[in-house]
């Protein structure tokens, strides 16, 4: 078990690490060492600045991006899965996804700055999961069912805002900028992107992690979880405020990234089991080692920037198929 | 029938035959009197389209050449225009009237049918990129004539002056040649100084496409066209418009002048300026980031001002050999022969950087 923990740690950052030696620039092994070491001890700094840039402003933001936002999907998809206990269930459920890509693609097609584009994409991603949790709302009560159609609702008025806007969109500038956006890309990593989404995702991570037991309690059902005297409304409240903080701030700066929250999850199930304890910290860990891969061919294998929606598909996709196969869509 | 389609095989037929319209007036005149005169054009597809011998009502789905008609003086023959060359600031300063202009085309070139059949076009004018529009054939159906123009290299955009201006009538054809002649005068000018250039003394030109979203222009394109005549090497090895590309790609390039194409211009040239990620690209290093003009249609692109675009992004790109060229007066003088409107200081100072009038 400790050795797992460690690893749990050790691969993330083992490959964080190596993150910032691949590239497009040229920049050599050893000085992208030199640059990190001059961070902590004083080095002579004989090297070009604009290495500098490179590995400390380009490089390191978009890995830590990486790995924040593949954690912070991840999780969210597990969390939500428990939650709906429904394997097919991920983090755009409730309309997140949808709404917050509308919001981008307003901002977009306003001619926005990348900036903006962030904070009204993030705006709108609350708003939508707003919608979406009122609207379920019946008598004190959130049903699963009632949550799963109003989220239902909601992205599909969204989507249907969406496709409005793309219709109406400049092909020679704004459609190209939504159409790009969607697919998702961390090409907008940058200091001020990072600072800007870390606090919602840090603290919608801790807040799933510190009540990962009781969803476990969740998982057998509203009436069961609350005879045995859990606040199932407090609860779910928690779960869907918490993946929505995370979500909303990992679509607003990378776009539409699918498969994440969906894949990984069952990754991690069929290493760790079902138990929401253990599940959520190797998700986790699973979720930003595979998003930082992801990202690592992205932005490397061509000079074109490849988009990560594709990626993550592309190699997720099969993969789930693989698993339907294989577990024959039962559960547990 | 009306609409004939016949397809040539020599590509140079197909130009020459472009400009060079015939005319079947009296022939059908003599044999029939019934039958309204007519003409016929081979357009860039090869296809050869049999129009009315005097063109009144012209719809243009193509927001760029919405400008060249406007240029040409046919902009009251317009019954059919795109919502996007009716949202073009300079467009409505010069041309109010483009507001009571149906569009019957949306961005991305679709047709409303109905409102195209409702606009009772004379001809459609469309840009041809290698594709046929998929509603030429209800367009044939009803006996709309559709020319085909090209639009992806600074030559093609003389074409495309030529054959609208053929289209359209006499009038419009002389102010064609005479828009080509001062087009070809601007790009002689620029050239006599930097053809011979050797490669160390080119200037590597980034040109961005989109806010927002990191996107540029690559090679192969009228951008590209641009930024080689007036000196430059386009950094972006890439090909294409509007490609997305990693922010570690572009300092890879590492580009001596960024130009930033498309709104809102001056906003991405501070976000530019002020991101420490662009801090050690050379063109950062020495503030040459400059914003794209845009008048009547955005300058960087297959529009009629490409002929200013030439000269103003030699003075930006090479700004010593091209000291005594006065980007300003050349505007002036451009805006008052081929827009017939003198523009004031202030007015000037609103397209150098690319906002509303």
């Amino acid at each position: 078990v400790k050795r797992g923990r460690a690893l749990l740690v050790a691969v993330p950052v083992a490959l964080l690490y190596v993150s910032l030696f691949v590239g497009r620039f040229e920049v050599a092994p050893r000085d992208v060492l030199r640059i990190l070491l001059a961070r902590l001890f004083p080095l002579v700094r004989d090297w070009p600045a604009s290495i500098d840039t490179i590995v400390m402003q380009i490089r390191l933001p978009r890995a830590l991006m990486a790995v924040c936002v593949g954690a912070g999907l991840s999780i969210s998809g597990a969390a939500y899965q428990g939650m709906f206990r429904n394997p097919l269930v991920s983090t755009d459920m409730l309309g997140v996804s949808a709404a917050a890509g509308f919001g981008a693609a307003l901002a977009l097609l306003l001619g926005r700055s990348a900036a903006e584009v962030q904070v009204i994409a993030f705006l709108f991603g609350l708003l939508g999961v707003t919608l979406t949790y009122f609207l379920a709302r019946t008598y004190r009560t959130t049903p699963v069912l009632m949550l799963v159609l109003s989220g239902t609702i909601v992205a599909a008025f969204f989507s249907a805002l969406l496709s409005g806007a793309k219709y109406v969109a400049d092909p020679d500038a704004a459609l190209p900028a939504i159409t790009y956006w969607l697919l998702g890309s961390l090409n907008g990593a940058s200091r001020q992107s990072l600072a800007m989404i870390l606090p919602p995702i840090v603290s919608g991570t801790v807040g799933l992690l510190l009540v990962r037991w009781r969803l476990n309690l969740l998982a057998l059902g509203d009436e069961e979880a609350r005879s045995l005297g859990v606040r199932t409304e407090w609860l779910k409240a928690i779960v869907i405020a918490c993946t929505t903080l995370i979500t909303a701030a990992a679509v607003s700066v990378c776009g539409l990234v699918g498969w994440v929250g969906l894949v990984i999850p069952h990754v991690a199930r069929m290493m760790v089991g079902p138990d929401h304890r253990v599940l959520l910290p190797v998700t986790l860990s699973i979720g930003a080692t595979y998003l930082l891969l992801i990202d690592d061919v992205a932005r490397t294998a061509t000079a074109s920037e490849i988009p990560l929606g594709i990626l993550t598909a592309v190699l997720g996709a099969p993969f789930f198929a693989y698993l339907l196969r294989k577990t024959t869509g039962t559960w547990q | 029938m009306r609409a004939m389609r016949a397809v040539s095989g020599s590509a140079g037929a197909v130009v020459l035959g472009a400009i060079l319209v015939s005319t079947a007036v009296e022939h059908s005149r003599v044999l029939s009197p019934a039958v309204s005169a007519t003409r016929t054009i081979t357009d860039i597809a090869g296809r050869t389209v049999l129009l009315p011998a005097v063109v009144n009502r012209v719809a243009d789905p193509w927001h760029a050449n919405n400008g060249m008609v406007l240029m040409l003086g046919g902009a009251d023959k317009l019954v059919a225009t795109t919502a996007q060359a009716r949202k073009q600031p300079w467009f409505r300063h010069l041309y109010p009237r483009i507001d009571q202009v149906p569009a019957a085309f949306d961005e991305a070139g679709d047709v409303n049918m109905e409102t195209l059949l409702g606009s009772r076009p004379d001809v459609v004018l469309m840009a041809y990129g290698g594709a046929l529009p998929k509603w030429l054939a209800a367009a044939d159906a009803y006996r709309i004539p559709v020319v085909m123009m090209p639009n992806t290299s600074l030559a093609d955009l003389k074409t495309t002056a030529l054959m609208t201006g053929a289209v359209l009538g006499p009038h419009e054809a002389q102010i064609a040649a005479e828009f080509v002649r001062s087009f070809d005068d601007n790009i002689r000018k620029v050239a006599a100084r930097t053809t011979n250039l050797p490669t160390d003394q080119r200037v590597r030109v980034l040109h961005t496409a989109t806010a927002g979203i990191f996107t540029v222009d690559g090679q192969r394109t009228v951008v590209d066209d641009w930024i080689g005549l007036a000196g430059g090497i386009n950094a972006a090895t890439v090909a294409g418009n509007a490609r997305a590309v990693t922010m570690e790609q572009i300092a890879a390039w590492n580009p001596d002048v960024i130009i930033v194409g498309t709104a809102p211009n001056r906003e991405s040239r501070n976000a530019i300026l002020h991101d420490s990620r662009w801090r050690q690209i050379n063109a950062v290093k020495n503030r040459r980031v400059f914003v794209n003009p845009t008048g009547v249609y955005l300058w960087d692109r297959h529009s009629a001002e490409a002929a200013l675009q030439i000269l103003w992004a030699a003075k930006v790109i090479h700004p010593d050999r091209f000291a005594d060229l006065d980007v300003g007066l050349e505007t002036k003088r451009f805006y008052a022969r081929f827009f017939h409107h003198t523009l004031t200081d202030g007015e000037l100072a609103s397209i150098m950087n690319a906002t509303a009038p």
